[in-house]
């Protein structure tokens, strides 16, 4: 054990700080800096920004033309550029089916997709949710019946994310009705074929990311299928323990803590700033060590060698780092007054002056309307409720 | 960086293990508690193992390792609630006094500690300092030339009642607070003026509460610069606290997993505690607590080489953390084993009673939590 830091990847963060700041366009950063949803035109810019540097596939490794870093220097170039206010790669193509395809994909599945998610041409929408088959998705009913060289599809999918303005779906279904989670499998479906529908579903931040999709025969060829038949509960485990060390949303954490810390420094209360109201200061102290206490447990699980340990700790991360969201939420809110429940549209890609908002200072909009969005937090990615299950059971063996 | 231990800490830790749960079992410590929580020939045999010079530098005596080298010991000590005052010798004294630059005390006294054969304990904290290491309200005035005289309380000395020596702060010069003006003085027990009362600590350690009344000693006996003893203190109790956090995690991990094999085993309702799920959940928050607070140790001990304000920081938040984070997680097991929990036969209330003197040991969680917000309010000016 020791806690020497590598001189080496702190001059990768030199470099990858100049970087930014010398590509990251100042408008995208202002508008993914309040806090609304990202906008995908912004994700697609940078993702072929990056891509001409060769660092776009930061999780992956070269041989599938990533940069083969290490976990350690993808967490810190996540921390720059979220800090910047880089907008986030596509999560759903780099960090879930990307991987797959390129593991467990056939040679042209990997030539078809790989060089495309690189470049931000193809994006994807997540297609595990269901209705009825939330954090249980052993009980999803969307079907895929082989006929000929295509399956056809029916059933339906949702809070698919960005779904709208993606090229394809991954989608997991049933190709054996009868068989519980072997008969899952895991296929390609491109977002415009016919018989696909896709109904928005506006957040409690009155923003529009999230999306129900019905698929009424649909039909998507017989060499999407990733892999084989009946394993697609098999990938989505892969996929999703794949980024464990990453589950706490840390830099998110870190930056919206910053966001606070600055509002606590100007806003003002009862005639003196909002830091120095009695407690305030304490109580974003607290804050302060549970993003600590996060980054540390991160780090942990970023070192960590191959069979390390048994400790779920994708579980504990994702718990604590949910909360800890919404806890520096609360008091994002709090800090804005009355202001909080000024209603602020989100002006997606209109330019500010014609939103017309209401008054207040110029970091009250899209502070409370992610806030709403972030209750979100605790429940995807598997619900606290059924972390703090696999926790016990798994490692505690109750 | 890495998180593992490496082959020498890991038989460290191991022997470590073997050794207190063969030797600290806890249906047999009467006898040593009943003997003020010590014994001369285990002592003799900690020093056999090499213990004490764990973190000490070679030119000091020891073995060249450093804060983590400590802090695995400490972690296995928490595991059994061990009871002899290992850190108040082998920590908080040995490394105030190796942070000195004293050259002839360190000469003196820091191979003896680590050959088992010197036990000077640092006589520091006071009732009103509450974990801030600069009050020092004990005068020592220059009565004749070369000639001191100490006067005033010390409190909750940990493993004062088998000191050899005591290592006493006093005030030479300065305010109450003030960083300036704190001297060290090696004084007898026995010394003229000395009052010397053992207690027995909730947690069955035991302390000294010393009265001293005018209290002669020379100028040979002052440790390290005149009134300049702040920078030592400050490197001890840094050492201190990051030891304290080590065991408090081992005490947070033992008392999660004896709750474990308990709510396994006791049946209520027909069906094993375990089974509900309301419990399940229970414990998986006690296990997130504990290895949130172990993270918070790893940041203690990477900022241990980090300039004084940066490690003063990671400090404060590491002991807030250890003490909110502990305090659930041995509430929660005596909760979760219910009735036997509260009494004093059985195992896992101590498991309580050691992390609450923890947590109120060298300040609290929110005299911490005040210092970081002080911070903050300066930091947003």
């Amino acid at each position: 054990m020791n806690f020497d830091i590598d001189p080496a990847d702190l001059a990768f963060r030199e470099e990858v700080r100049t970087f930014v700041r010398e590509n990251l366009p100042p408008e995208m950063a202002a508008r993914t800096l309040r806090n609304y949803h990202f906008l995908r035109d912004d994700q697609r810019e940078w993702t072929r920004i990056l891509n001409k540097k060769g660092w776009s596939g930061q999780n992956w490794p070269q041989e599938w033309g990533g940069t083969g870093w290490t976990p350690i220097r993808q967490f810190i170039f996540e921390d720059e550029c979220f800090m910047a206010g880089a907008p986030p790669i596509d999560t759903a193509g780099f960090k879930m089916i990307g991987p797959v395809i390129m593991n467990f994909g056939s040679a042209a599945l990997k030539q078809e997709f790989g060089p495309k998610i690189l470049n931000g041409d193809v994006f994807w929408g997540q297609g595990f949710s269901e209705p009825n088959a939330g954090s249980d998705l052993g009980s999803l009913r969307t079907t895929a019946v082989r006929d000929g060289d295509d399956y056809v599809i029916n059933g339906q999918k949702i809070w698919t994310s960005y779904v709208e303005t993606a090229e394809m779906i991954f989608v997991l279904v049933k190709t054996d009705p009868e068989a519980k989670q072997r008969g899952i499998s895991m296929v390609l479906v491109d977002k415009n074929a016919p018989g696909v529908t896709i109904r928005p579903i506006i957040d409690i931040g009155e923003c529009h990311t999230l999306n129900e999709v019905f698929f009424d025969n649909v039909r998507t060829p017989v060499r999407y299928l990733v892999g084989e038949e009946g394993k697609g509960w098999t990938y989505a485990k892969y996929l999703l323990d794949m980024e464990r060390a990453f589950s706490a949303e840390w830099p998110r954490n870190k930056r919206y803590l910053a966001q606070l810390r600055a509002l606590a420094g100007c806003a003002r209360s009862n005639g003196r700033r909002l830091i120095d109201a009695p407690g305030f200061a304490a109580r974003l102290a607290q804050l302060e060590i549970d993003l600590q206490a996060l980054e540390w447990l991160t780090l942990r699980a970023l070192y960590e060698r191959k069979g390390g340990t048994t400790l779920p700790v994708g579980s504990l991360l994702k718990v604590r780092g949910s909360e800890l969201l919404q806890k520096i939420g609360e008091m994002q809110v709090e800090a804005l007054g009355d202001h909080a429940a000024y209603f602020y549209a989100d002006p997606r890609d209109q330019a500010v002056s014609d939103v017309g908002w209401p008054p207040g200072p110029a970091y009250a909009p899209g502070i409370v309307a992610d806030y709403m969005y972030r209750r979100a937090t605790t429940i995807y990615g598997g619900a606290n409720e059924v972390q703090r299950t696999i926790i016990a059971k798994t490692f505690l063996e109750l | 960086m890495d998180f593992q231990l490496s082959g020498e800490q890991q038989m460290l830790k191991d022997s470590a293990r073997r050794f207190l749960e063969t030797n600290c079992a806890f249906e047999h410590r009467q006898p040593l508690i009943d003997n003020g929580s010590f014994d001369v020939t285990r002592w003799a045999t900690l020093a056999d193992l090499g213990w004490f010079g764990v973190s000490l530098s070679e030119e000091q005596g020891g073995f060249g390792g450093g804060a983590i080298e400590t802090a695995i010991l400490m972690e296995e000590m928490g595991r059994v609630l061990f009871l002899e005052p290992y850190w108040a010798i082998g920590v908080l004294a040995a490394q105030t006094i190796a942070a000195s630059s004293d050259s002839l005390w360190s000469e003196v006294l820091l191979p003896a500690i680590v050959a088992g054969e010197a036990r000077p304990v640092l006589a520091h904290n006071e009732p009103e300092a509450r974990g801030t290491v600069e009050f020092v309200s004990t005068t020592a005035v220059e009565s004749s030339p070369g000639r001191w005289r100490l006067s005033g309380r010390k409190s909750l000395v940990v493993g004062g009642n088998i000191a050899d020596r005591f290592i006493v702060s006093a005030r030479t010069a300065g305010a109450v607070e003030d960083r300036y003006g704190i001297t060290l003085f090696v004084v007898d027990p026995g010394a003229d003026g000395m009052t010397v009362r053992n207690i027995r600590l909730i947690d069955n350690r035991w302390c000294a509460d010393i009265e001293l009344r005018d209290v002669e000693v020379g100028e040979d006996s002052i440790i390290g610069a005149l009134g300049q003893a702040f920078a030592a203190l400050d490197e001890g109790h840094a050492h201190a606290t990051v030891a304290l956090c080590a065991e408090a995690v081992g005490v947070m991990e033992k008392a999660l997993w004896i709750t474990r094999d308990y709510i396994k085993m006791r049946k209520q309702f027909g069906v094993a505690l375990s089974t509900f799920q309301v419990l399940q959940h229970r414990m998986s928050e006690m296990l997130i607590e504990l290895e949130l607070a172990r993270s918070m140790l790893h940041r203690a001990l990477a900022a241990m080489s980090s300039h004084t304000d940066a490690r003063a920081a990671a400090l404060s938040a590491t002991k807030a953390h250890v003490g909110r984070s502990g305090k659930f997680v041995c509430a929660q097991s005596i909760q979760l084993h219910g009735g036997i929990g509260v009494t004093e036969e059985y195992v896992i209330g101590h498991y309580f009673k050691r992390m609450t003197t923890i947590e109120y040991a060298l300040g609290s969680s929110h005299v911490h939590i005040e210092r970081l917000a002080e911070a903050e309010r300066k930091r947003a000016a």
